[in-house]
């Protein structure tokens, strides 16, 4: 795995990367020798014995950076900048601005990761993924964040518009506990901008005690005798392809007929329906909702409240969607080392599972495996097998005028 | 009265000594900077990003203005949005008016010396985040809320009232959020009617009904208009209230809007048709004081 990133000068960056693990231990007496001898001379011991490799991974190099269109050489920059003035070492800053979801995260991750590196996060969260995107997009430099986990799907535009940096993989040791189909994912070859965070699925969540049936299909939705309690996502792509499934239409699809008739087809759901929801979670626990369009996760989190407890989820027969999400460092982030530190932090096995147990998604992370829930695991909604795991689509990220004809016909929809 | 005394010396203003204008001239400096930068700037952009249009990877390019963008947010796509949008607003500023202007005038009669106290409570919501209060609506209206829980343990229903996501709670959020805007103004105008004018009316044998309608309800029109204004035109443009209360059947135009700058990504497009509605919603808000000043003062 790691030759493919490494190029021509693996050992310099094993060199780093084994100097990093033996720093972490020991940061705080590095903090407290660089207060009391300051930095150049703490830091001069460890500049000499990585030399080289430190200029690659030097703070600024790692912010500033152009992101590398994936065709050429990856080795190609940090050799070209390497200079023989030894560039400081990275040592994590004390702040890092993250922009998540709410309730993404074990709840203890945070105040771990703070104790471990006496690094302060500031944890803002955003309502749904339009908002984080056009937000980090404000400036094309991540609106003033460090961190933030957007769907797999948006890595290729942002990268292209430079809203999100390479990423250090010196700095990633935990990498190694990706499963082998998250190394080199489709959406962005040898996790290059990106580290996979979440995959889960988009199907259908029920009350059972409203809904005295078994669904296995998206027709339900459409199920007049539960008028005023049915809900989809308030996600334009989400309901397009729902409605795709019913009509056996490819998802993503951009042909005008297509999208006429999947419209056609939402407009006789939308009279049928409570909420287009922002808060499946919220809306199905408060009981506005007896069956909805929902994300895999939050059928999980649905069942934590006592009144949901025995909530039931399929993935339907027709097809669904599945999803990923990923870690990425912005491309104006002032606290690149931290955002590092968090990315690896969260890849550790025993982080990585609290995270899913917490939140239900399953994650990429092989090492993680044997310390999630063995009822996520087990769990044929939340962790399918082979078979319907690959007959799952992808949502792809939405352009120019492909985006357009999605956008006139939802809104054409919803108003 | 009083304010053809205050205007009194304007209507010497070229006798006024150059220093009293240049101070005059200073102390607006701060409120002109202020209202240039926030306020006309950005509008300034968002008129012509609303001529613009995006390329494929959905950047604003400014190379070939027109009017493309407005002639698409005239579609008839809109019209259900933009009536739930007016209807919303109209019913919003009515309620106003109806719950606020009994308050307002009870305050200002009978509030005595507790007048600023009770002011104050008019204004306490604001000392919590809008987004709190409209949350708590949510915890108090939804299917197995506090209203309805109340209703279904007195046996008044057995199944539980879909308040929430409808008319009635996008209305109820509005008019609860613009209600302390409609007060302070009636208020303003209230206190300020002068009650010899009323004793008048009623020495002219008025009956109360006749005073009210002949006398205080002119006397205090400015107060209805400001409160109109008030909840009437940021009514229009909330959509806080509609999409967190609101549902699958109540759209509003600023929800739109929302989608075109968010999802849609579409930015010169949901500026036309935001700059659409600020006009429409100007113009008619214009339009309709106009009517209501002459169906008052003949």
């Amino acid at each position: 795995m790691s030759d493919r990133y490494d190029g021509s000068q693996p050992d310099l960056e094993r060199e780093l990367a084994r100097y990093l693990a033996e720093r972490r231990l020991t940061r705080r007496t590095l903090l407290e020798l660089i207060a009391n001898v300051g930095a150049v001379a703490a830091l001069a011991p460890i500049v000499a014995a990585c030399t080289g490799a430190a200029a690659s991974a030097s703070p600024s190099q790692v912010s500033t950076a152009t992101p590398i269109p994936p065709s050429s050489a990856p080795s190609a920059t940090p050799v070209a900048t390497a200079t023989p003035q030894p560039t400081p070492v990275p040592t994590p800053e004390s702040e890092l601005f993250i922009y998540n979801w709410d309730g993404y995260i074990g709840d203890k991750t945070q105040s771990d990761f703070e104790a471990k590196y006496g690094i302060k996060v500031k944890y803002d969260k955003f309502p749904d993924a339009s908002t984080q995107i056009t937000k980090i997009r404000s400036d094309l430099k991540g609106g003033g964040y460090d961190l933030t986990y957007p769907a797999s799907t948006d890595i290729g535009p942002l990268s292209r518009d430079g809203v999100i940096s390479a990423l250090d993989h010196s700095l990633l040791p935990n990498l190694k506990n990706l499963g082998p189909t998250w190394v080199d994912p489709d959406y962005d070859k040898g996790n290059k901008f990106s580290v996979p965070n979440y995959w889960w699925t988009t199907g259908i969540a029920w009350n059972p005690a409203k809904v005295k049936e078994d669904i296995t299909s998206w027709a339900s939705l459409w199920d007049p005798r539960y008028t005023g309690k049915l809900g989809m996502l308030d996600d334009l792509q989400e309901v397009f392809a729902a409605g795709g499934f019913r009509l056996s239409l490819p998802a993503n699809t951009t042909q005008d007929t297509d999208l006429d008739a999947i419209l056609a087809l939402l407009k006789t759901q939308k009279p049928l329906l409570r909420k287009y929801t922002q808060d499946d979670i919220g809306d199905f626990t408060g009981g506005q909702l007896w069956m909805t369009q929902a994300w895999s996760g939050d059928w999980v989190q649905m069942t934590y409240d006592p009144g949901s407890a025995n909530a039931k989820y399929v993935i339907p027969s027709e097809g669904a969607v599945r999803g990923s999400d990923t870690m990425v460092v912005l491309s104006g982030a002032k606290h690149p080392i931290a955002a590092h530190l968090w990315i690896d932090f969260n890849l550790d096995a025993k982080v990585s599972a609290a995270n899913s147990n917490f939140i239900g998604y399953m994650g990429p992370n092989a090492a993680a495996q044997a310390f999630i829930d063995p009822a996520i695991l087990g769990n044929p909604n939340l962790n399918p097998d082979a078979g319907v795991y690959s007959g799952l689509a992808e949502l792809v990220t939405l352009e120019g005028t492909d985006l357009s004809k999605y956008t006139s016909r939802w809104i054409e929809l919803t108003s | 009265m009083d304010r053809a005394h205050e205007l009194a010396p304007a209507v010497g203003g070229r006798a006024r000594p150059f220093r009293a204008r240049l101070t005059g001239g200073l102390l607006v400096l701060p409120g002109v900077g202020w209202l240039l930068a926030f306020f006309l700037a950005p509008l300034l952009i968002i008129f012509v990003v609303s001529f613009g249009s995006n390329d494929t990877t959905g950047h604003v390019v400014l190379n070939d203005l027109g009017f493309r963008n407005y002639i698409e947010a005239t579609k008839p796509e809109f019209l259900p949005a933009f009536a739930n949008s007016v209807r919303y607003s109209f019913l919003t500023t009515i309620l106003s008016l109806a719950i606020g202007y009994p308050i307002a005038f009870w305050i200002s009669r009978h509030g005595g010396r507790h007048k600023i106290l009770l002011l104050i409570l008019v204004m306490l919501p604001f000392w919590t985040s809008y987004l709190i209060r409209t949350y708590a609506w949510m915890i108090i209206l939804r299917d197995n809320g506090v209203a309805n829980s109340i209703l279904m343990g007195l046996g008044i229903t057995s199944d539980p009232i879909p308040f929430l996501n409808t008319d009635f709670s996008v209305v109820l959020g509005m008019t609860y959020g613009f209600l302390p805007f409609a007060i302070l103004p009636l208020y303003v105008s209230i206190d300020r009617l002068d009650d010899e004018l009323v004793k008048a009316g009623r020495d002219l044998y008025a009956s109360g009904r006749g005073v009210f309608l002949h006398v205080v309800l002119p006397l205090t029109m400015p107060g209805i208009i400001a409160a109109s204004i008030l909840t009437f035109i940021p009514a229009m443009g909330d959509y806080v209230t509609p999409d967190l209360l609101g549902g699958a059947q109540t759209s509003t135009i600023a929800k739109v809007v929302q989608v075109l700058f968010t999802s849609g990504r579409d930015w010169p497009y949901g500026s036309a048709l935001g700059f659409m509605l600020m006009v429409v919603t100007l113009g008619g808000t214009l339009l309709a004081i106009r009517a209501l000043r002459q169906e008052t003062f003949g």
